[in-house]
């Protein structure tokens, strides 16, 4: 009987051990590490939440340049604004490219469209205008940030701005009053684009991550060797 | 602020070692540290360095410094001396604090003084602050908040700071008045992880707190959903619909809810499960409520995952479930009037209204159906609650539905046996007893089925008839307790009359009626009178007592009574008044008028029968006026009277130099008098001098009391003697005492109207020989006090008298002003210096008088000496005037 309850008594306290010791298995720490999935989520989140800022914006925006670019139909031909970056692309093409592909060209066009939008910052008239804007370009900030994270967590580097390309907001003297407004509608008219196409990107991100956890652990641990 | 203390110290320290050594402009030396701000508890150590100049200045060194905290010597065995030039002070374990400090050097053995000084502060470096926490108020900017930790003592520095990885963003200073929170100056950016810490700081450290990392959105608090609103459903009279607008913020976040409903009447909320209301929508039916019921329903949302901070309650809103058919038959019974008419009888049928829990909307009628055996039916409609009806001696049966709009009750059932009819098995063992405040009867079952019970009661009183009331009870109980109203109505007057008083009280609220009010009971009685009972309809709220007696105590209570019974609300008194309103005014008025009319009656009478009435009270005096014997003088007997007051007055009252001016004048009217009475005058001049010497209460005090008695008793006999009097003493005083004039408030008017007069007057006044200058005053005398037109010197009294009531403050500053004004006439500079010796004295209240009087008794010897009987006044001037003494 003694004998007994010694040996079960033993097991019992081998058992806790295990046990404890469980969660510092590096395979089943899950908790400590949670991966780029809960990173992607937020993107995601974070560029709903940027849609619908910037719906109410542009709406105030457009009303400060005035008619046609408040009228709900106004929809001009893509005339100047050539630097701005396109959002628009053949669906077969955005299929095919790849996470690293996709998160870089999301990382550029943001990079580009956020310099812009501080060109737009300080011309907007009125202060409350000016404060929309401002908040919408940290904002956008965050997105940036956000999507370095995980372009980071993946692995991935970030893009390097190629000198000179440096996009900056320098008004042509040339350009008409109208010109100069047709601008700024493509810009926010570019970046909604954008806008919901990084959210179909990161929507297709997180599914692509979501259903093996411990695959993207494995991965990830991968990459670190 | 530290500074700038340290500053003023400072500079007052050199102003002071200026001010004593005279014209030394730097310090004679300097502390170190010079404003140390020291944590509690630790050693402290300030070092005095003298400067060599000062030192051989003084001829001291470092041995002589001492120091003191807030004026207080330190002990020296806290002093070291480090050299020639140098000594410090340590304090151990530095208590809480704010103290001055100052080291000083003696000099010359024996002068203390201060070289330099600093101010201690002590305080505590600031604790780590704590439980740092952050609220979005959506919409708004975020707010954080932490604990501060201990109290340091010292002005501290809150900062709060936050970044992003990529981003700094501004600090946020937490205002002097909540250091526990700091409302940063951005909007939040949800979605986007942000690291927040507050840093603490005051002159003693800088601590920082725990960086805390996380997502706005998840510490968000959002608005309140608002426009709910709540329907009904015709369908189904057990569910509300709710329906709501969310705030903006569902449009990127899910939202759960609670709900939270009770009825109106109720004080506690019911909550609908919230795995119900666990994601984003804007409508929700809940179920399972009661028909015909207003609930009240709010609602508040959060962030679905938990995390983050419930909404505000919306703003409540209510809404009426629908209709439903009466769940319940209502209780049933009949009454059996006496019949009339042989085979008949009259039926009364009564019932009793449901309850709304029961009823499930508005009863709108009753259908009653009345079946005699194996007959024909008959079908009543009613709006009431009772029914009569013919009925013959036969057995009936009776039915009862209520009505309301979406259906009827189940029927109530009654037999009303036939007349003949015998009960075979009556109820036994009826008893009664309180218990709980409520009266409780119990029974034992018969034997057999009973289908329900009837209890008929009535109150027993003296006063009241015995009106039974009824309640039904199941067949299954066999005790049960009378069901009345569990509180009284709280019966107040609105208007008391003499003979009658309104009452009103409130409805009362449904919580206590336990069932419907049928009527009110209104019992009043005075103190020892006899009770009376009203019975008022339930529909009312006010009643007017009639027929009371006035000037009354009335006591009066009510009771509220359902069909079960009643109860009694608290007693209220009141008491009637005497009179109705206006009726003391009619009884007065009257009375007055007719007094008014007497007493004019009273004198019309005597006033026509004056004659009759004269020669019936008075006796028959001969007129002396008409005696032809003696012939009266009428002048001399009044003016008698008022030299003797004026003895009176002079002796008794002070105040009256006034009088000794008057008098002056008058003399210098009569100057034929003052001179046949040369003697007497200058007699007076010390006598009078002393006795109105102003303080000088007394005249007896004099030098000489015989003379100025004698005197006086000479001034009561004629009235050239009272003007000597004031003679002497206005001329002792004229030149040399201006002041003396000042003693009558009319005096010092007196010029004015001379000048408006005779403008040439007053020049002469002012100038000097009293002669001329009277004339016009005697005028004035005479035009304005002059009812004794004839006699000066009664209208010196006059003014003596008003004199009299002159208070010494007017007094003084009379005198000063004339003092003044004689100023600017004086030739000697003696004379001057002795005016503004009086003036200096009057100002000095008290003691003016006692000057004064010494000083007019020297001017009035001095003229004595002089022996210039006419013209007392330049005398003193030629003598060189008076000198102060």
């Amino acid at each position: 009987m003694d004998l007994r309850a010694g040996d079960s008594w033993g097991m019992l306290a081998c058992l806790c051990t295990v046990l404890w010791h469980l969660p510092a298995v590096p395979a089943l720490n899950r908790t400590g590490d949670p991966g780029p999935g809960p990173s992607i989520q937020k993107t995601y989140d974070l560029t709903r939440y940027l849609e619908h800022q910037l719906r109410s914006l542009a709406g105030t925006y457009l009303n400060y340049l005035g008619p046609p670019f408040n009228e709900p139909d106004f929809n001009p031909p893509r005339l100047g604004a050539e630097t701005l970056p396109r959002a628009t692309v053949n669906l077969e093409v955005w299929r095919s490219l790849n996470d690293k592909l996709r998160l870089t060209q999301n990382y550029e066009a943001y990079s580009h469209l956020l310099c812009y939008l501080r060109g737009l910052n300080r011309q907007a008239a009125t202060a409350e205008l000016r404060r929309s804007l401002a908040h919408f370009c940290t904002s956008l900030q965050g997105l940036l940030g956000s999507i370095a994270g995980v372009m980071a967590a993946l692995g991935y580097p970030l893009p390097q701005p190629l000198p000179g390309t440096e996009p900056t907001w320098s008004p042509d003297p040339a350009h008409s009053d109208f010109l100069q407004k047709m601008d700024d509608f493509w810009l926010l008219k570019e970046l909604q684009t954008w806008l919901w196409r990084s959210a179909k990107d990161f929507n297709r991100l997180k599914k692509k991550m979501q259903p093996p956890a411990a695959a993207v652990t494995l991965h990830l641990e991968a990459h670190g060797f | 602020m530290l500074t700038l203390q340290t500053w003023i110290v400072q500079a007052l320290l050199v102003f002071l070692t200026t001010d004593s050594i005279g014209g030394l402009l730097d310090p004679c030396g300097y502390i170190n540290p010079e404003s140390p701000v020291v944590q509690l508890g630790s050693n402290f150590t300030a070092v005095c360095v003298l400067k060599e100049k000062c030192m051989d200045y003084f001829h001291v060194n470092a041995n002589y410094i001492f120091w003191k905290t807030n004026h207080v010597t330190v002990p020296k065995e806290q002093y070291t001396v480090i050299n020639r030039t140098a000594s410090s002070v340590t304090f151990t374990n530095i208590p809480l604090l704010n103290s001055q400090l100052t080291c000083n050097i003696r000099t010359f053995g024996q002068i203390d003084q201060n070289v330099y000084g600093i101010r201690i502060i002590s305080g505590l470096p600031p604790e780590k602050p704590k439980n740092l926490n952050c609220i979005v108020n959506e919409g708004k900017k975020m707010m954080c908040q932490w604990a501060p930790g201990r109290e340091t003592y010292l002005e501290t520095n809150f900062t709060l700071k936050s970044e992003w990885a990529t981003e700094k963003f501004d600090d946020c200073e937490a205002k002097r008045d909540t250091p526990t929170s700091c409302t940063v100056d951005y909007s939040p950016v949800y979605f986007v992880n942000i690291e927040v810490w507050v840093e603490a700081e005051n002159a003693l450290g800088k601590v920082t707190s725990d960086h805390i990392n996380f997502d706005p959105i998840d510490k968000v608090k959002p608005n309140a959903p608002h426009n709910l609103s709540v329907n009904n459903s015709e369908e189904l009279s057990s569910i509300l619909k709710l329906t709501w607008i969310n705030s903006n913020i569902k449009n990127f976040i899910t939202l759960k809810y609670n709900i939270q409903y009770r009825t109106k009447d109720a004080s506690t909320w019911s909550q609908i499960p919230p795995e119900d209301t666990a994601s984003t929508r804007s409508s929700f039916t809940v179920q399972d409520l009661k028909p015909f019921t207003e609930y009240v329903f709010r609602i508040r949302c959060m962030k679905a995952d938990g995390k983050g901070f419930w909404s505000d309650w919306s703003e409540e809103a209510s809404g009426i479930t629908y209709e439903d058919r009466p769940s319940k038959a209502p209780s049933f019974w009949y009454k059996i009037e006496p019949s009339r008419t042989h085979g008949h009888r009259s039926v009364q049928l009564i019932w009793k209204t449901l309850p709304p829990f029961e009823a499930n909307g508005k009863i709108l009628d009753y259908e009653v159906t009345v079946t005699r055996w194996k007959s024909r039916l008959q079908n009543y409609t009613v709006n009431g609650t009772e029914l009569t009806v013919n009925l013959t001696n036969d057995r009936y049966i009776a039915t009862l539905t209520a009505r309301n709009l979406v259906g009827k009750s189940d029927a109530s059932v009654l037999t009303i046996p036939a007349c003949d009819f015998q009960a075979t098995h009556p109820v036994m063992d009826l008893k009664a007893f309180p218990k709980d405040n409520v009266l409780w009867v119990e029974w034992t079952a018969t034997n057999g089925s009973v289908n329900k019970y009837i209890l008929e009661w009535c109150v027993l009183s003296d006063t009241l008839p015995c009106i039974p009331d009824w309640q039904q009870e199941d067949g299954t109980v066999h005790r049960t307790y009378l069901r009345a109203p569990s509180k009284g109505p709280t019966v107040r007057t609105k208007k008391v009359g003499k003979n009658e008083a309104v009452l009103e009280w409130d409805q009362l609220p449904v919580d206590v009626q336990n069932g419907f009010i049928r009527n009110y009971t209104i019992f009043y009685r005075t103190i020892i009178g006899n009770e009376t009972a009203v019975n008022v309809d339930s529909s009312h709220t006010e009643y007017t007592l009639s027929s009371l007696t006035s000037d009354t105590l009335y006591m009066v209570r009510m009771a509220a009574y359902t069909d079960e019974g009643g109860k009694d609300g608290p007693e209220f008194t009141f008491t009637t008044p005497k009179f109705a309103q206006g009726e003391i005014e009619a009884i007065v008025v009257p009375v007055c008028l007719a007094f008014l009319l007497t007493t004019l009656l009273g004198v019309l009478f005597c006033f026509n029968k004056r004659d009759l009435i004269k020669k019936h009270i008075w006796p028959n005096v001969p007129d002396p006026s008409k005696s032809h014997i003696a012939q009266w003088s009428p002048h001399t007997p009044p003016r008698h009277n008022f030299n003797s007051k004026d003895q009176m007055y002079s002796d008794g009252n002070f105040t009256d130099v006034s009088v000794v001016e008057i008098e002056a004048n008058d003399k210098k009217t009569f100057p034929e008098d003052m001179k046949s009475l040369d003697l007497f005058k200058r007699e007076k001049i010390s006598t009078e001098g002393h006795s109105s010497g102003i303080g000088g209460s007394s005249c007896m005090s004099s030098s000489r009391p015989s003379i100025s008695s004698s005197d006086e008793n000479e001034s009561a006999q004629n009235t050239s003697s009272t003007v000597q009097y004031s003679t002497v003493v206005h001329s002792g005083y004229r030149h040399q005492v201006p002041s003396v004039q000042v003693f009558s408030r009319s005096e010092s008017t007196q010029p004015l109207l001379d000048s408006e007069e005779r403008p040439e007057d007053l020049q002469l006044v002012d100038n000097v020989e009293g002669s001329d200058g009277v004339l016009p005053r005697q005028q004035y005398f005479k035009q304005n006090c002059g009812q004794r037109e004839t006699s000066p010197v009664i209208s010196h009294f006059e003014r003596s008298k008003q004199g009299s009531s002159i208070n010494q403050e007017d007094f003084v500053r009379l005198k000063q002003q004339q003092i003044s004004d004689h100023i600017s006439q004086s030739s000697g500079s003696g004379q001057m210096k002795m005016f503004q010796e009086v003036s200096t004295a009057a100002s000095f209240g008290p003691g003016t008088e006692e000057q004064v009087e010494r000083f007019e008794t020297v001017g009035m010897e001095a003229a004595i000496d002089e022996g210039m009987p006419k013209s007392y006044l330049p005398q003193t001037v030629r003598q060189g005037g008076y000198m102060p003494q």
